[in-house]
């Protein structure tokens, strides 16, 4: 346990070492998602009474899709760039680990979201006050499960040439349950008063679950040198 | 090359070859590649694959680094079946590629420090440096892989590639594009290799120097063993014959 | 071979004039005996095709589900084949549950589109599977489109229940549970004849068919064997000039 525990670590550590090195990943991520966020802002209007409030969450969901799909992109491109992935396959380590280490490291290079979600919140004068900390775990529970399957699905696109449309539509619709259920929750916290109900969390929590496993047993099997 | 290499870390079982390969075959998309592979080498040899393109001499080996699997037949590592083969297997193995296998944005010591942990092995920035010194590159431990020449890239991917002493070492077409002073060094370093008991399973081109540094021949043709002779008893011309299928 | 064809085509056009059939049986049973639900009219009659349609869509994509892991476990190309016919088959008749279920709104409730757990989820569905086959048409290596292709399969169906419980989260403004009277589970039941046919019918013909042309180009492919002397080497090169 305390291996798997080591090579992950090891295996983060470089991640993060190659993302202080080159300073793609981040700034990428957060300007990317920020500019999304600008542009709808202006095109919606976003003090009008429809969008106004409510609609961030709309609005930070695409910036969340489409700067996510580019750091899932760029931390598999590392490894192969020189044909990495085949030295981590051939090192004695659980190919799972691989996986794990992949989704915890795209998690940590999507903290851009940390600076995006406040922008998106301004902007359409989201009032999170009534409850700001269902706001965090409704949308973080939400991303961890984007994170699951986009990890393996840019790990499984990365061996192809292809670029950024394919991983793009792919990630999308399965991912629309997160953002079904991330979005109604919100809604009946923040518009309804209601308090968070249980098919919403269920929903999320599920996903998250059997996506994460499911994806650390496929890995594995897809998994191309 | 400054210093000397280590002796393997566990004793093999003396008994069991290094690798045994019996009948196997390689389908990709139901389009055979190998079509039935025969062979045995004993701890300690160092051969050469050699064949045309096409031949299956890159997937052979990919096989044997467990990078992908037989449609068909057995393989065994040191008297281990490759097939849902442990990850302490792959401990024994070391690769090399034409590609580095390294992170160029990385310097040449954080790359080694990484695969040292990863590997496990103790004092990982000693092994590191140790393993830099041997390949000539000590001097160059801090700079980015990136900026290094095709000729020094190459000697840290050996390094990588040896940096937990494994028994048996897979080599896909090291020499490719390096020029004469790094293959001189590179052969050097698998003379030493060889010379420190450790089993060299190296897939090139060119017949000359797979004689010259290598104790055995092997030819594949259409997917199967074409000749498997020791090195003193076989002739480019031959070799050049059966790759050729002439 | 061509026996073989021959026999091919005469069991498909049996097959397809034997839907066809029961197509217009199905029919005329809906417009003679079946009778009219009293709250929307004959508008509710497309229910009879909507259902059936929609069980077997869920079948199509159960079909491509386990072709997916088929092929992912024995790595034989006609797993591959069959995950493809059978989501040509799911995306087409998710595209007829699409429309039949507007219509019905339409007729329900006077519009065309809301986002109604039921629409929300079939537009879900229909959207999975056509991302499935355009991923299929992006990728040239075969070997690659059917990884990435059984992957996301797998994923995709795996999803389509977490997709329905959070599209019943949706706001329903128009419940609408049916009772179904004796006559109408009658109907409903016949229609499932024809829906059936034709959905099995699409898949296996779309898979022979794929099978005959992987064939073709298999033969095509299939590298010379070795050839022993020199002379049929100079031959070859003598073909390419």
């Amino acid at each position: 346990m305390t291996t798997s525990l080591r090579q992950i670590l090891t295996l983060m550590a470089k991640d993060l070492r190659v993302e202080a090195r080159t300073r793609q990943t981040l700034g990428l991520v957060t300007v990317l998602g920020i500019l999304i966020v600008v542009v709808l802002g202006l095109g919606l209007g976003a003090e009008a009474a429809a969008t106004r409030g409510f609609g961030a969450t709309a609005v930070l969901w695409v910036a969340y899709l489409f700067s996510g799909v580019l750091c899932f992109e760029k931390t598999m491109a590392v490894e192969r760039a020189d044909g990495a992935m085949a030295a981590l396959m051939v090192a004695p380590i659980d190919r799972g680990n691989i996986y794990l280490a992949k989704l915890l490291s795209n998690l940590i290079l999507m903290a851009g979201i940390a600076v995006i979600t406040p922008c998106g919140v301004l902007f359409f004068a989201f009032d999170l006050s009534i409850a700001p900390g269902t706001f965090v775990a409704v949308m973080s529970l939400a991303v961890i499960g984007f994170a699951a399957v986009g990890t393996l699905f840019a790990a499984v696109v990365s061996s192809t040439r292809l670029q950024g449309g394919l991983l793009a539509m792919m990630i999308f619709p399965v991912t629309l349950p997160l953002v079904i259920a991330s979005m109604q929750l919100l809604l009946h916290r923040f518009r309804d008063g209601q308090s968070i109900g249980g098919t919403g969390l269920g929903v999320l929590m599920a996903f998250d679950a059997m996506f994460l496993t499911l994806s650390w047993a496929v890995f594995e099997w897809v998994l191309e040198p | 090359m400054q210093a000397t290499l280590d002796q393997p870390r566990e004793t093999t079982d003396l008994k069991a070859p290094a690798v045994q390969i019996v009948d196997l075959c390689k389908s990709i998309d139901e389009r055979p590649i190998l079509r039935g592979v025969d062979l045995s080498i004993n701890p300690g040899e160092s051969v050469a694959i050699l064949g045309a393109n096409g031949a299956g001499k890159s997937t052979l080996l990919k096989i044997l680094a467990t990078l992908t699997s037989a449609t068909a037949g057995e393989a065994r590592l040191f008297g281990v079946s490759l097939r849902n083969a442990p990850a302490s297997l792959r401990a024994k193995i070391g690769l090399i590629s034409h590609q580095s296998l390294l992170y160029r944005d990385l310097t040449a010591r954080e790359n080694l420090q990484f695969f040292a942990k990863l590997y496990g092995i103790p004092d990982p920035a000693t092994r590191a440096i140790n393993l830099l010194s041997l390949v000539g590159l000590g001097d160059r431990a801090d700079d980015a892989v990136k900026t290094f020449s095709r000729g020094m890239t190459q000697r840290v991917a050996i390094a990588r590639a040896l940096v937990h002493r494994p028994q048996l070492l897979l080599a896909d077409e090291p020499f490719a594009g390096l020029d004469v002073a790094s293959v001189a060094a590179v052969e050097e370093l698998f003379d030493q290799l060889h010379a420190a008991g450790r089993t060299v399973l190296v897939v090139d081109h060119d017949i000359e120097r797979s004689l010259r540094i290598c104790q055995r021949i092997i030819v594949l043709r259409g997917g199967r063993v074409a000749l498997d002779k020791a090195a003193g008893d076989t002739s480019a011309a031959e070799i050049e014959a059966e790759m050729s299928g002439t | 071979m061509w026996q073989m064809l021959k026999t091919q085509s005469n069991v498909a056009a049996v097959y397809s004039t034997a839907t066809v059939l029961a197509f217009g049986a199905a029919m005329g049973l809906l417009l003679t005996y079946t009778p009219t639900e009293t709250t929307m009219g004959p508008v509710q009659k497309i229910f009879y095709l909507h259902l059936p349609v929609a069980i077997n869509t869920f079948v199509s994509c159960l079909l491509v589900f386990i072709a997916s892991i088929g092929y992912l476990a024995s790595q034989k190309t006609w797993w591959d084949d069959l995950a493809a016919a059978a989501a040509k088959t799911a995306v087409q008749l998710c595209a007829v549950v699409l429309l039949t279920g507007m219509i019905w709104g339409r007729g329900a409730w006077g519009q065309w589109w809301t986002w109604s757990p039921r629409l929300t989820f079939s537009l879900a569905l229909f959207l999975l599977y056509v991302v499935y086959l355009v991923v299929r048409s992006s990728i040239e290596s075969r070997r690659q489109r059917a990884v990435i292709a059984a992957v996301y399969a797998i994923i995709a169906f795996l999803d389509v229940p977490l997709v329905w419980l959070s599209a019943r989260m949706m706001p329903d403004i128009h419940p609408g549970s049916i009772q179904l009277a004796p006559a109408m589970k009658l109907t409903l039941g016949v229609w499932f004849v024809p829906v059936t046919m034709l959905s099995l019918g699409l898949t296996i013909g779309r898979f022979s068919l794929i099978r005959r042309s992987s064939d073709a180009t298999h033969v095509k492919q299939s590298p010379a064997p070795a050839s022993n002397s020199a002379a049929s080497r100079f031959q070859i090169a003598g073909g390419v000039l």
